[in-house]
């Protein structure tokens, strides 16, 4: 009897039925994990820089750490302009690696691995960004669909390529989070079945590929927050300085 | 005095050899594979909306199925762009 591996994601109610002008607002176990990474991510940063000791105890290095990574990344890749939307960008890395860090644990849920968590954080980034392009670069901004030195004749086939591909980034941003996150714990929950199913005897191959799996999985959570991570930066350095 | 700005510049010479060792090892692995899912969803995600726009602006003018063969066909074409585009990147970032 092995249990349904895509049972992992279904979403139910904790506690009594909330619902305002027929949009349902229950509290739920995906809720309920958000809620839990929130707390989680306000207690590393809390504890961790409580004490500012020279000699950092663990915590405080961890947050150091993170900060430093994340400040890194911003500096590298959009440069001293967007110093000011790091706030941004690190509640978002750190929220992300917490959801696919917290989903890795046996019985809980993984908030990333729906497409509506995901599109809702990606559709957020692009709406922003335009806004942003829009506020600083009034309508040159429209620049970015309108590549230099190329043929007129040409001029508008590429713009509708070029504004194809600036709506598909929500989409391959959302996309790409949720599929990898999905796909991973789909496949570790089949290689738990086979253990189960093939018993002692079988049993030890797919148990070596769980243990496998577990690990690029962890791999896969981490990375996934940072390509989200610097995929943002990208879009809002294309926002903030403009060259074509 | 003169021993602590010794072992301080010791130190640092240590931590930086330290450092660039072990980032270069695990950053090179992880971009590597992030590379790798960035492209595919790249190419596809291009393609989903242009298809999508096709269907849309089909069904608001009553042309069955040419818009949606056109817009696929652009989306198909803004899917390479992407990928050209970001693998444009990676290049960039290896130089």
């Amino acid at each position: 009897m092995a249990a349904n591996p895509m049972q992992q994601f279904e979403v139910h109610r904790i506690g009594p039925k909330i619902e305002i002008s027929g949009i349902d607002l229950s509290f739920t176990n995906s809720s309920l994990f958000m809620a839990i990474s929130a707390v989680l991510i306000t207690m590393l940063l809390l504890f961790g820089t409580r004490e500012k000791k020279l000699v950092p105890s663990k915590i405080q290095l961890m947050s150091e750490m993170l900060y430093n990574f994340i400040s890194k990344m911003i500096s590298d890749t959009a440069g001293k302009k967007a110093k000011p939307y790091f706030p941004f960008i690190f509640s978002l890395f750190v929220f992300i690696l917490f959801c696919n860090m917290i989903g890795m644990l046996p019985y809980s849920f993984t908030v990333t691995s729906h497409i509506i968590v995901t599109l809702t954080f990606a559709i957020f980034i692009f709406i922003g960004v335009t806004i942003l392009g829009f506020v600083i670069h009034g309508f040159k901004y429209l620049k970015i669909f309108v590549p230099s030195g190329v043929p007129v004749v040409l001029l508008p086939i590429i713009t509708v390529i070029e504004i194809i591909s600036y709506l598909s980034r929500p989409v391959s941003l959302s996309v790409r989070l949720f599929a990898n996150m999905m796909a991973g714990h789909t496949m570790l929950k089949v290689f738990g079945g086979f253990v189960i199913s093939l018993g002692l005897i079988g049993g030890w191959l797919p148990l070596s590929f769980s243990v496998a799996l577990t690990g690029l999985e962890i791999l896969v959570a981490f990375l996934q927050a940072y390509v989200f991570a610097i995929l943002t930066c990208i879009y809002l350095n294309d926002a903030l300085n403009l060259h074509h | 005095m003169n021993d602590l700005e010794d072992l301080k510049t010791r130190l640092k010479i240590a931590k930086s050899k330290l450092q660039n060792k072990n980032l270069e090892k695990t950053e090179r692995k992880g971009v590597f594979l992030g590379n790798a899912f960035k492209l595919g969803t790249e190419l596809v995600a291009a393609v989903a909306i242009g298809t999508i726009i096709g269907f849309i602006l089909d069904n608001w003018f009553g042309t069955k199925p040419i818009l949606i063969i056109v817009f696929f066909l652009f989306g198909a074409a803004a899917g390479i762009v992407n990928v050209f585009k970001a693998a444009k990147k990676m290049q960039g970032d290896e130089n």
